[in-house]
């Protein structure tokens, strides 16, 4: 058995604002192997993106706060690391790539020197000349792809910078790290890198711009990427464009991806794992065809049936009546018992119900939080 | 053959770009982006043309003509064979009686500082109704037809989720009884559940008072169960025009098809592993001339690059309109074709080794 890249264990984040105490996430626990993709699905408000923050500690505090849980990322609890550690996690531990790629980016700096930045962070990092928090890891696994060809790094001549200079803790000169670069936008299939190197953010397209950010996330060489929505503010040919990219990304560099989306159909594309998140709990989680096949969560079994997939004559759209509950004034029992077609007494007080594994089935990994599990196959 | 309710022929519209003073003094010549470019469609009464493509197609611009939020560049927009394209002043007051709007964003389209009432009864007060009362009387019996309670007529539109708050639009929309709602990408900013309640009240509206709908979105499961008929859009122009069914069953167009074979499916045991359709939407300041899909079509030859296809419509499907030279050859090929499934290992057709 490999030892989990991160383990999340009872992990509880509260919103303390004016109007009352948000309860964004309730104890999730979570288990990622490496090299896996995990995929996190749930409607707006589910707190599926307060989670992927909590995880490099990206969360504003105040007016966030961790009320309890421990984060293991590669054998170091997060949670208690001091706030000024934490960069030495961010970029060559964890990296993270965003909804919007134009917000992520910066406007006053070309392409170039936002990318060799992390390339510097990186190459400090391992010359030993920043404090390494992490133990090293083996690199990337660059045998499956084809070299570069030379001409597209080549084309321009690379003046070699002794070691020493190039590792100076604040400046780099336009060229020490321009190899570094071209490699990484050649990685992620940028026609032209040598022209993009030079533009500022606003002058691409937001493909381009999303592409830039996954080498750039990349550069960092990480061994966790977490990708919230990456491509739900893209068209949908340039998503799957990007997706595209992402898939082929995930057979040459052994990373594992922390995934973040709502539209069930770019999990099913892209996760080998799912998590269902409703109201801040993790509701259902297991291998993706299990959990698609099978879902043994009655709002999982809604939301895959929520997405229109008939014509007007067919008939009417399943869904689900009311609406997400308030976070700040939870429902007593389950939190889905007020919209759950299968609630009964013992739904509506007491705890939340424990995420259990499939019964009878040893080692299942497939795990519903329902006291009904086995009646959502009745379910129409 | 019933006479459409709205008929466009032609429409274009053209957005001047903003000019610097160097640019008046040096005589440089006018640039303008082609939002919308010669495209001719119908409106029939109690239909849904669903308008699909994807940003910067032109579908809200064309939305917002037909609306007459925008004035047309040329071409002309008849309702009912009267023309609208130039009305203005009262005229225009008395079409927005029969042309509603219900926009993408319900949090910005609602104003903050006014209640339900006042909201929803906004556009009977434009063409004239008064009295408090009879206002709140005339929303109260209409917030239950949009699945709103009757009693939240004092409530603020914060006080809403986001489907409450479309739900909000909606109703302000039907206030005015209207023949023609344009709904403008009126489920992209909700989640799926919230999604399929707004999609079946705006089919079981439009059966109850044989309402026509535009509806413009990006989402294609949402035209497929609200539309009788699609138009897909691309860069201004129309692709394909045709019943929903053929439309997305056996596209015609290979943007069409291609925008198929990019839905990412909620089954994971038919993921793809590569999307076999490359390059961006180009620039509508200098439209590509030819096809203006040309630069990212597998399909492309020669001819697409200098001559621009025509909409028409095919031999053997006659209700379905299509604007490609090579529609009749690549009639067989299924959107699928164009994603290829795991584990095969074919090279990817690249529009650019074929330059």
């Amino acid at each position: 058995m490999t030892e989990p890249i991160l383990r999340v264990e009872h992990l509880s984040v509260d919103f303390e604002v004016g109007a009352g105490t948000f309860h964004a996430v309730q104890d999730v626990s979570i288990e990622m192997t490496p090299g896996r993709v995990l995929g996190i699905v749930g409607e707006t408000g589910c707190g599926k993106s307060t989670l992927a923050h909590a995880i490099p500690r990206l969360l504003p505090e105040p007016p966030a706060r961790i009320r309890s849980g421990h984060i293991w990322f590669r054998g170091i609890d997060l949670l208690a690391l001091p706030k000024w550690k934490l960069p030495l996690v961010r970029g060559t531990g964890v990296s993270m790539i965003f909804q919007e790629p134009i917000n992520s980016l910066n406007p006053a700096f070309r392409i170039y020197d936002q990318i060799a930045e992390a390339v510097h962070i990186r190459k400090l990092r391992e010359s030993g000349k920043e404090p390494a928090l992490l133990p090293k890891l083996e690199s990337f696994d660059y045998s499956k792809r084809p070299l570069p060809k030379a001409s597209d790094v080549a084309s321009k001549a690379v003046t070699p910078v002794p070691p020493e200079q190039a590792l100076h803790r604040l400046r780099w000169t336009r060229e020490t790290y321009r190899r570094d670069v071209l490699d990484y936008l050649n990685l992620v299939r940028i026609n032209d890198p040598e022209t993009i190197l030079e533009l500022y953010p606003h002058e691409l397209s937001g493909g381009m711009r999303q592409r830039v950010m996954i080498a750039m996330a990349l550069s960092g060489k990480p061994s966790l990427l977490i990708a919230d929505e990456p491509t739900s503010a893209l068209d949908i040919t340039i998503q799957a464009q990007v997706l595209t990219l992402m898939k082929e990304l995930m057979d040459e560099v052994r990373t594992s991806i922390f995934f973040i989306s709502h539209d069930l159909g770019v999990i099913a594309e892209m996760a080998d794992d799912v998590g269902v998140m409703y109201a801040g709990r993790l509701v259902e989680s297991g291998p993706v065809e299990e959990v698609y096949a099978h879902p043994r969560h009655p709002y999982t079994k809604a939301l895959l049936r929520a997405s229109p997939d008939r014509y007007k004559e067919d008939g009417a759209l399943p869904s689900l009546p009311g609406s997400v509950p308030n976070l700040s004034n939870l429902p007593d029992g389950c939190t889905f018992h007020p919209r759950c077609p299968l609630a009964k007494d013992v739904c509506r007080k007491g705890a939340f119900p424990p995420l259990e594994a499939e019964a009878g089935v040893l080692g299942s990994a497939h795990r519903a939080a329902c006291y009904f599990s086995d009646e959502v196959t009745t379910l129409p | 053959m019933t006479q459409p309710l709205v008929e466009v022929r032609g429409l274009t519209k053209h957005f001047p770009l903003t000019r610097s003073l160097a640019d008046t003094l040096y005589a440089r010549p006018r640039e303008v982006i082609h939002a919308v470019d010669g495209v001719s469609v119908d409106i029939f009464p109690g239909e849904t043309l669903g308008l699909i493509g994807e940003s910067g197609s032109g579908k809200t611009t064309l939305g917002w003509l037909v609306a007459r939020l925008h004035q047309a560049t040329s071409g002309t927009i008849r309702l009912d064979g009267k023309d609208i394209t130039n009305l203005e002043g009262a005229g225009l007051r008395k079409l927005r009686k029969r042309i509603q709007v219900v926009f993408q964003d319900p949090v910005g389209s609602l104003d903050p500082r006014l209640r339900v009432w006042q909201i929803v009864s906004e556009p009977l007060r434009a063409q004239g109704a008064r009295g408090k009362a009879e206002l709140r009387s005339a929303v109260e019996a209409l917030l239950p037809t949009v699945g709103l309670p009757a009693g939240s007529l004092d409530q603020y539109p914060h006080e809403f989720s986001g489907g409450g708050r479309q739900r909000l639009s909606l109703a302000r929309a039907l206030s005015v009884r209207p023949e023609l709602v344009v709904l403008d990408e009126p489920t992209s900013a909700l989640d799926v559940a919230v999604q399929a309640q707004i999609l079946n009240r705006l089919v079981s509206l439009q059966r109850e008072r044989g309402l026509s709908y535009l509806l413009i979105t990006h989402n294609v499961a949402a035209v497929r169960y609200v539309a009788d008929r699609v138009a897909v859009m691309y860069l201004g122009k129309l692709a394909e025009l045709g019943n929903v069914r053929d439309v997305l069953e056996r596209p015609l167009h290979p943007y069409t098809k291609a925008l198929l074979a990019a839905l990412p499916l909620a089954d994971p045991k038919r993921r793809r592993t590569r999307y076999r359709v490359s390059g961006e939407i180009p620039t509508l300041i200098h439209p590509p001339p030819g096809c203006r899909f040309a630069g990212r079509c597998p399909f492309v030859v020669d001819r697409c690059r200098t001559e621009e296809p025509a909409l028409r419509a095919l031999a053997d499907r006659p209700d379905q309109w299509v604007a490609c030279h090579r529609a009749e050859e690549l009639m067989e090929i299924r959107p699928e074709e164009l994603v290829q499934a795991g584990g095969e290992n074919q090279p990817p057709v690249d529009a650019r080794s074929s330059l």
